[in-house]
């Protein structure tokens, strides 16, 4: 029982992670149909920017922890603006190469200006301590991963539904020119989906720090690559559908490690990805997102 | 001739036979002048045009992109080399390999004929899938075989040896084998351009629902365009394998993904001759900048070590590209159409 | 008020409209009639930017052709679109907040959609629901209020009557009649020539791109005139 729960928790916190960087990417797509996949650098920045404030002003984590979230908001602002501007309104291939494209530079200036190693920053470490409860330990970690991401979908929601700017996000995901024919400034809502996604890429950024305590050029791929696919699950665009696939994706991964016996760990990622591409063959777009006519008149 | 070759297949011919030209030409000016060591970087280019031209078969003409072909090709590289290389040798490169696969060995030929063969079968089971499949569909699923394959050689460290080096596979291909298969990769992705499936592709591209209503079967279109490009790959898998003596799950991964992608979309996707400039392009320009990695002194000036510069400079031809230049170098034309005086309207 | 003077609209390489003159005074309901493909549509989305134009559009004599999209809406023009285009998932207080998402005056907004509410009950009773399940006529008053909602100078309002059925036509242009006696400044695309008709005061007719015939209301007192131009089997 004690092993269920432990195992359970687990899940949780892995989804709470993979819906995190799920939403970032959620969030831009439904607004501009791009899936961004330089969010992953946008969250290795933030390790970085950590190395940086900590060497140059303070290593007190909890400024440390807004010097992350501030850095990953204007790297995600600053991306929008010098690279997915020029193609606003491009298809979707070319959006995703751009944004391949973004994360190869990015990683690589990494690699120029920081190191191929890992830099060690351990700030955020004393986050992640053992707790016993009765018979179960869990990780503190995981628990403020799950009510972060809580907290996070719940002010997300509140921002959606009660601001002015959370309605034109809202409806420019359904049709943005309309959008603009009310006079909302189209630049103002994709600045605000980027800065929201930076905003959930810094909160992860502070998690995988915690857990990891050091940064390395590659280290946003792999998340990112995973939360693109609870996206897919959820249904791409789908807010909803990226928290539930991202917990979709946490649960699958736990379980693939529990099932599987032990040697064959190396192969949950693999499990995972033939799982959604069933997903894929079996609703093509998605879980959450409802079926499309082709061909309708536009 | 059972084959009866159209209009646009003959204009293909000549096409062919000018981006030949220009590969005999390469390798006889690397014969007149080149070093040894360049032999290396002229033989793993010419493996690039095979998997760009291969990308071109399938992406270039459904404008569908996948990621899959470095495990295509791979898997190629993996099953040539275990059918090859010598018990002997296999005794000490894979000593725990199940399946009494480092008990046999097999000519040459009949290695290339059977990961040719597991390739292509592979080929057909996933076309079937991504056939069903549209935009970013095929790109989510061929990210997913990429990941599938590569943790599988991953993990089957006692087949592929994971990250680390299977060696001891002979080397049976040189500059000429290599050549030769170019100039044929050339003439077949051109022939199949022109020819009835490629042209059912590029209009279902265009307009699905279209080509669809002009009674287009876009389902085995885009079937027999996903298999002939996989087949592509596989050969290009084999000739690495016969060429290099080693091989390593490495390489099979995003990287090389997208390298092979910067190459097919700065030549121009929708064309073979813009996947052969594009290739070459990017061969020389990363030469040069690996060269500037290294921190080499330029008019006396000592320069420093850079690395992720290569990296860098292939990002930005990425997004350079896709923002300025989204129909390549070559746009939708190939390398005759350059020598005619005027476009015809 | 509204000062169209050669203007060209091309969709991609294809010229749509092929340079036509539109003059629209304060208070005037001027209506733009024509078959399908007459470039009308195309004309109304020239003057809020959504498609490339060339030519001169002057509102109160200030040269909106080269803004951007939203500029041109805060600077005056609103539209009810073609297909109405309201937010299906967005509520139907919200969609109105959306209509006046360039104003300040957040309290008055308010009162207004309260106003709006209790003038059009099937609405305001519908407030919280999302828009898309809405009927057509109500989504039609839905997407009309919203483009009010941003204190017009002018309201274009483009095939309001599309697809709806007769009555709520005649309520659709019952409302259309209101705001134009309460002195909105009003450009309507219709097909629906006899409808239109009765609320305009200046009519230009639209054939392939080019204007036909212009004139006011008065002059095509005869509708059989009209009608044989519209389907364009004249002469």
């Amino acid at each position: 029982m004690d092993y269920v729960i432990q195992q359970a928790l687990n899940a949780l916190s892995f989804g709470a992670e993979y819906a995190l960087i799920a939403l970032g990417l959620a969030i831009v797509f439904s607004i501009m149909g791009l899936v961004n996949f330089a969010h992953g650098e946008v969250i290795a920045f933030g390790g970085y920017s950590m190395v940086m404030i900590s060497t140059v002003l303070t290593g007190n984590p909890w400024f440390l922890m807004i010097g992350v979230l501030v850095a990953t908001v204007l790297a995600s602002l600053t991306l929008e603006r010098v690279a997915f501007r020029t193609i606003r309104g491009a298809d979707l291939t070319t959006g995703l190469l751009t944004a391949f494209g973004v994360s190869i530079i990015l990683q690589n200036l990494f690699l120029l200006l920081g190191s191929p190693r890992p830099i060690p920053a351990t700030q955020f470490i004393f986050l992640d301590q053992t707790l016993t409860i009765g018979a179960i330990r869990i990780s503190s970690l995981q628990i403020y991963e799950a009510i972060t991401t809580v907290v996070a979908i719940g002010l997300l929601l509140t921002f959606l539904r009660k601001t002015t700017l959370g309605m034109a996000m809202r409806a420019a995901a359904l049709d943005f020119e309309m959008v603009r024919l009310c006079g909302v400034r189209a630049n103002r809502v994709i600045a605000g989906a980027f800065a929201i996604s930076g905003l959930l890429a810094g909160l992860a950024a502070i998690f995988i720090m915690a857990r990891r305590g050091s940064v390395d050029p590659h280290m946003g791929f792999n998340p990112v690559l995973t939360a693109f696919v609870a996206c897919v699950i959820g249904g791409f665009g789908s807010l909803p559908g990226a928290v539930l696939g991202g917990f979709l994706l946490g649960i699958t991964e736990v379980a693939v490690l529990v099932l599987l016996p032990q040697e064959y760990g190396g192969l949950a990622q693999a499990v995972v990805f033939t799982l959604v591409a069933l997903v894929l063959i079996w609703r093509p777009d998605g879980i959450l997102s409802p079926a499309q006519e082709k061909g309708d008149k536009v | 001739m059972k084959f009866r070759l159209n209009a646009g297949q003959r204009q293909g011919l000549l096409g062919s036979a000018m981006l030949s030209l220009l590969i005999l030409l390469i390798v006889g000016a690397y014969s007149l002048w080149g070093e040894t060591y360049q032999a290396r970087i002229l033989y793993a280019t010419f493996v690039n045009i095979l998997v760009v031209v291969g990308l071109q078969v399938f992406t270039g003409n459904s404008n569908l992109t996948g990621f899959s072909h470095a495990a295509f090709m791979g898997i190629a590289a993996y099953a040539a080399a275990i059918s090859v290389t010598p018990v002997a040798m296999k005794a000490i490169a894979l000593p725990d390999a199940p399946w009494g696969l480092n008990a046999f060995e097999l000519s040459p030929i009949v290695s290339a004929l059977i990961a040719f063969g597991i390739t292509g079968v592979l080929g057909l089971l996933t076309g079937l899938i991504m056939a069903r499949l549209t935009g970013v569909g095929v790109t989510i699923v061929s990210i997913a075989i990429l990941v599938i394959v590569h943790s599988i050689f991953l993990h089957r460290t006692d087949i592929f040896k994971g990250n680390q080096a299977f060696f001891g596979i002979p080397k049976i291909f040189d500059l000429s084998w290599i050549t030769a298969l170019v100039i044929l990769a050339i003439f077949l992705a051109r022939l199949f351009r022109e020819s009835s499936f490629g042209l059912q592709l590029r209009a279902c591209a265009d307009d699905e629902v279209g080509a669809r209503a002009m009674g287009i079967d876009i389902y085995r279109t885009r079937l027999i365009g996903w298999i002939i490009s996989t087949l592509f790959f596989a050969t290009a898998g084999i000739a690495y394998a016969f060429f290099l003596g080693t091989i390593s799950a490495r390489p099979f991964y995003f990287n090389y993904v997208f390298l092979t992608i910067a190459m097919l979309i700065l030549g121009g996707l929708r064309s073979v001759t813009g996947a052969v400039f594009g290739t070459l392009l990017i061969t020389i320009g990363l030469e040069v900048v690996r060269w500037l990695e290294t921190g080499p002194t330029l008019v006396g000036v000592k320069l420093p070590e850079m690395l992720g510069l290569s990296g860098l400079l292939l990002g930005v031809v990425i997004v350079g590209v896709m923002a300025f230049l989204p129909k390549g170098i070559m746009g939708n034309r190939e390398i005759e159409e350059l020598f005619r005086r005027k476009p015809k309207a | 008020m509204l000062q169209i003077k050669s203007l060209k609209v091309f969709h991609g390489p294809i010229e749509a409209v092929h340079g036509i003159d539109i003059s629209v005074r304060e208070g005037q309901c001027v209506t733009l009639l024509g078959p399908n493909g007459a470039g009308k549509t195309s004309t109304l989305s020239a003057i809020t930017g959504t498609v490339r134009a060339t030519g001169s559009i002057r509102l109160q004599d200030e040269d909106i052709g080269r803004l951007p999209i939203e500029e041109r809406c805060k600077r005056g023009i609103a539209i009810s679109p073609e297909g109405r285009r309201v937010f299906a998932t967005l509520s139907v207080r919200d969609n109105l907040i959306m209509g006046g998402a360039t104003r300040r005056d957040k309290a008055s907004l308010t009162d207004e959609i309260e106003e709006w509410f209790s003038q059009f009950p099937v609405l305001g009773e519908r407030r919280e629901q999302p828009a898309g399940t809405l009927s057509g006529g109500e989504q039609q008053m839905l997407a009309i209020v919203r483009a009010l909602l941003s204190k017009p100078r002018i309201l274009l309002l483009d095939e309001p009557s599309l697809g709806l059925a007769p009555q709520i036509t005649a309520r659709i242009f019952r409302i259309i009649k209101e705001l134009k006696a309460a002195g909105t400044t009003i450009l309507l695309v219709e097909q629906n020539a006899g409808a239109a008709l009765e609320v305009s005061d200046y009519v230009y007719v639209l054939n392939n791109g080019l204007v036909s015939r212009h004139g006011d209301v008065a002059e095509f007192g005869d509708g059989a005139v009209l009608i044989n131009e519209l389907t364009g089997v004249q002469q």
